[in-house]
């Protein structure tokens, strides 16, 4: 007979090989014979390649060498690793000249700093903000990488764009540790915040327009030395070349897919043959053809250098690759979405710009970080047309007198680089898919 | 009550449209329609008409006359006959074309099987080996695939021994070797009577397909089973077997023999061919790997438990329930993988393996200078296989389609 006395039995400790480690190794590793047999070919197969790896790449390494004959004298069967450290400069940067490298850096830097606001909590207005990177960021990269004279609209842009860095950056500080926005700040420092609101925006536009100005007397005192496209090269020019493609890819895509679905059959069929085309050919195609056609297609005498040829060529082929991206964000909206918008009187552009688009570009975001990873990757292949992007330089080190011969420590080098970039973004588009899909799965 | 209503429905007056010209509907699609034409066919107008007095004023050829023209340049791995000096530019293109589609060919076998193996470890249950395929898939899709085939091509392939100290691939049997050359291996070659072998071949194929069906049928309607597979192996094996012996073995060898500082006779396949399969197979293996793992994966875990209800053995459960839906979600991605395979093979002329681009978009053309044909008959190329093989993709996406109900 079963006594009840209301008393609760004390919970048990869950079984031992539920929780403890040879209960998991048991589990995972040594279930069957089969298991086992897996288990012990997977361990031999980690120990042959980190051994061997170890040994050659770190062990039996030569560090600091003048050259290829040193680093065999020194160990016969070791990595050489010296050659690419000697090269390292060369692997970022190309032949960019190396009093110059700070500008390089700059560039780098300040692109960290307008685009930091993006992940950080509390800041408003971070369309502006990301819309600005896109377009004014750019002529001030385009200033910092080449130098020389600068025009009057290069100019105007490259002042605009220091006084958006600094106003994004004042505006996000201010967001982040006071809960507010710069205008506001703004306003109230000045003891207008109660004023009109058109007293409120003059004052703001003066305020820009005092600030544009100063910017603007204070740039024009600034020179630095010109640095031609061919003295670009390594790391740079491949992140120069896959950033324009990407950020060109976006706009070209959305129009490419929204043509695609249009209704107007002329659209539709010429967009769709322009994506079909690109898609369905190599990209080295691509090159060659921009390298051998595009210098015919232009007007006599109107010449266009290898690195725009090339910009032009990527743009156009990731736009398509892009244009597919974008397309099955659309598809994925349901169609109750496109009504409803019609209901509510609005039209093709107001539907497409305020109630599909952000709902579809939210859903593409992972998809457009991996086209981000695929496109630097493909950026590679300019290597093959002659240009010295990173695989060109790692390439070239086997061709300087000192190093000749050595192919696969700078391979394997240039491989680290590009895995450490390329798994940090992808696990980073991981992390946005779940971290984006987390309202959905409610 | 129903109330039947005899009235005639009061006839309504159509509200009047007022025809506004800028914001009507159908004149405002005609009109965009016409203006995208308009852009679009002038800027193809202009870029042709450049083109035109470009081509003029350099005074380069055009037409596609060169291509009966001969060529004067040799290659190095070709599967029809040429001869430089007597063979066309024609025949380089085709040369060029089969070598870009014998190496993806061969890639796309070795890819998909490799993929389909590693995609299944991904999923294995066994903690390590998941990891090992994991750690293989996030290296070769991590890496770009150009760096990965020169790796083949200047760390593993460039770097093997010479030719007096050939690695024999078959053991001491002399049949395969590979040297900083490339692989050298024996090629079957026909005698008069091997035509019978392959008609028993082709019987034993058709007795295995009419098998199946009765098998089938028989199990239908008795419940009895049949070892089809068993059956059929050993059908297929025999019969050709029997008949070969029977005609007195006619299939001779022609194996690689040194001669002088090279191998003679048997097949060769260049370094940069080996270097281009293996880097091709290996990258895109880890692709389809992930294909194959999301297929697997997209199939509800209900049907396995389903499955194992009804009393069919792990295996068994794999074959008939899971990969058969399995195959809708894996098979349009990997038709894909295809395409790039196809599309990625170009890469070719990095290392120098002479496919279209390199041997015709690149030598021809740096040859003759025929550069609008050239670029146009290579990007063709590439199109009608790319159309072909999404042709095909849709043809199955319609067969396996879903009906909704």
């Amino acid at each position: 007979m079963a006594i009840a006395n209301g008393e609760k039995t004390a919970a048990r400790s869950a079984p031992l090989n539920e929780t403890s480690f040879i209960g998991w190794l048991h589990k995972n590793l040594f279930s069957s014979w089969i298991n086992t047999i897996l288990t012990l070919a997977s361990l031999y197969i980690i120990y042959m390649v980190v051994m061997s790896m170890w040994t050659w790449g770190i062990a039996n390494a030569v560090w600091i060498a003048e050259n290829r004959r040193e680093c065999f004298a020194i160990s016969k069967d070791g990595a050489c690793w010296a050659g690419v450290i000697i090269w390292l400069e060369n692997i970022f940067y190309g032949r960019y000249p190396r009093d110059e490298l700070w500008r390089v850096n700059l560039g780098g830097l300040l692109l960290i700093l307008w685009m930091a606001p993006l992940w950080l909590p509390r800041v408003r207005d971070k369309i502006f903000i990301g819309l600005s990177t896109v377009f004014l960021y750019p002529f001030l990269a385009a200033y910092l990488f080449s130098g020389g004279d600068k025009g009057i609209f290069m100019q105007i842009m490259v002042s605009g764009a220091i006084v958006c860095l600094i106003g994004n950056t004042l505006h996000a500080a201010i967001g982040v540790f006071g809960d507010s926005s710069l205008p506001a700040t703004l306003l109230r420092v000045l003891g207008k915040a109660e004023a009109s609101d058109s007293n409120q925006r003059n004052t703001l536009l003066t305020i820009l327009a005092i600030a544009f100005v100063a910017v603007f007397l204070l740039q024009m005192g600034w020179t630095t030395k010109f640095v031609p496209w061919t003295k670009w090269g390594g790391m740079f020019l491949t992140l120069v070349i896959s950033g324009i493609g990407i950020t060109s890819a976006l706009p070209g895509g959305i129009i490419l897919a929204l043509g695609r679905r249009s209704k107007l059959p002329v659209i539709r069929v010429l967009s769709t043959s322009f994506i079909e085309l690109f898609r369905s050919v190599p990209l080295i195609t691509v090159l060659f053809m921009a390298t051998t056609m595009f210098p015919l297609f232009m007007p006599e005498g109107f010449v266009l250098n290898k690195l725009v040829q090339v910009i032009i060529a990527v743009c156009l082929f990731s736009a398509c690759y892009m244009a597919e991206t974008v397309r099955a964000g659309l598809q994925a909206i349901p169609k109750g979405q496109y009504e409803a918008a019609h209901t509510i009187g609005l039209g093709y552009w107001g539907m497409m710009g305020l109630i599909v688009m952000p709902q579809a570009l939210k859903h593409m975001i992972p998809n457009i970080v991996g086209s981000f990873i695929g496109l630097l990757k493909d950026t590679t292949l300019v290597s093959i047309i002659g240009l010295f992007d990173i695989l060109g330089m790692l390439r070239s080190i086997s061709q300087d007198v000192p190093w000749r011969g050595l192919h696969k420590e700078p391979l394997i080098f240039g491989a680290m680089v590009f895995f450490i970039i390329c798994f940090i973004m992808s696990k980073y588009s991981r992390h946005l898919e779940v971290k984006l899909s987390a309202g959905a799965n409610r | 009550m129903a109330i039947r209503d005899t009235g005639k429905a009061p006839t309504r007056v159509k509200p009047k449209e007022r025809f506004d010209f800028f914001h009507d509907e159908r004149v405002r699609s005609v009109l965009y329609q016409l203006l995208t034409a308009c852009v679009v066919g002038w800027l193809v107008w202009y870029l042709i008409t450049n083109t035109a007095h470009n081509l003029e004023v350099r005074g380069m050829n055009t037409g596609f006359g060169f291509l009966t023209a001969t060529a004067g340049f040799d290659t190095d791995f070709k599967l029809v006959e040429y001869e430089p000096g007597v063979g066309t530019y024609g025949r380089i293109f085709l040369i060029g074309c089969l070598n870009t589609l014998l190496v993806s060919f061969l890639a796309v076998i070795a890819s998909t099987i490799l993929g389909f193996i590693i995609g299944i470890l991904r999923l294995s249950s066994n903690w390590l080996v998941a990891r090992l395929a994991l750690a293989y898939v996030e290296l070769v899709r991590n890496t770009p695939l150009l760096l990965q085939i020169i790796f083949w091509y200047v760390g593993v392939f460039s770097i093997l021994p010479r030719v007096k100290n050939s690695i024999d691939l078959s053991g001491g049997a002399e049949v395969a070797f590979l040297n900083n050359r490339g692989l050298y291996m024996g090629w079957p070659i026909p005698g008069d009577l091997f035509w019978m072998t392959i008609t028993a071949f082709v019987i034993a194929v058709i007795a295995v397909v009419f098998l199946k069906r009765w098998a089938h049928k028989r199990q239908d309607n008795t419940g009895q089973q049949f070892p089809t597979f068993t059956a059929s192996l050993a059908l297929l094996i025999v019969l050709p077997g029997i008949v070969y012996l029977m005609t007195g073995s006619p299939l001779g060898w022609d194996l690689p023999t040194l001669q002088g500082f090279n191998f003679v006779g048997g097949a060769a396949l260049p370094p940069a061919f080996l270097a281009l399969l293996i880097a091709l197979s290996i990258y895109h293996a880890g692709h389809l790997a992930e294909s194959v793992r999301a297929g697997i994966l997209s199939v509800n875990k209900g049907q396995t438990e389903a499955a194992l209800a009804i009393g069919l053995r792990p295996g068994r459960a794999m074959a008939l329930i899971i990969i058969p839906q399995a195959m809708r979600a894996i098979v349009p991605p990997m038709i894909s993988q295809w395409m790039n395979v196809v599309k990625n093979s170009s890469l070719a002329v990095a290392i120098g393996y002479s496919d279209v681009v390199a041997l015709f978009m690149q030598t021809a053309l740096n040859q003759a200078g025929y550069a609008v044909e050239m670029v146009g008959m290579t990007m063709a190329f590439y199109m009608f296989i790319s159309l072909s093989i999404s042709g095909v993709l849709n043809i199955y996406n319609k067969r396996v389609q879903l009906v909704e109900r």
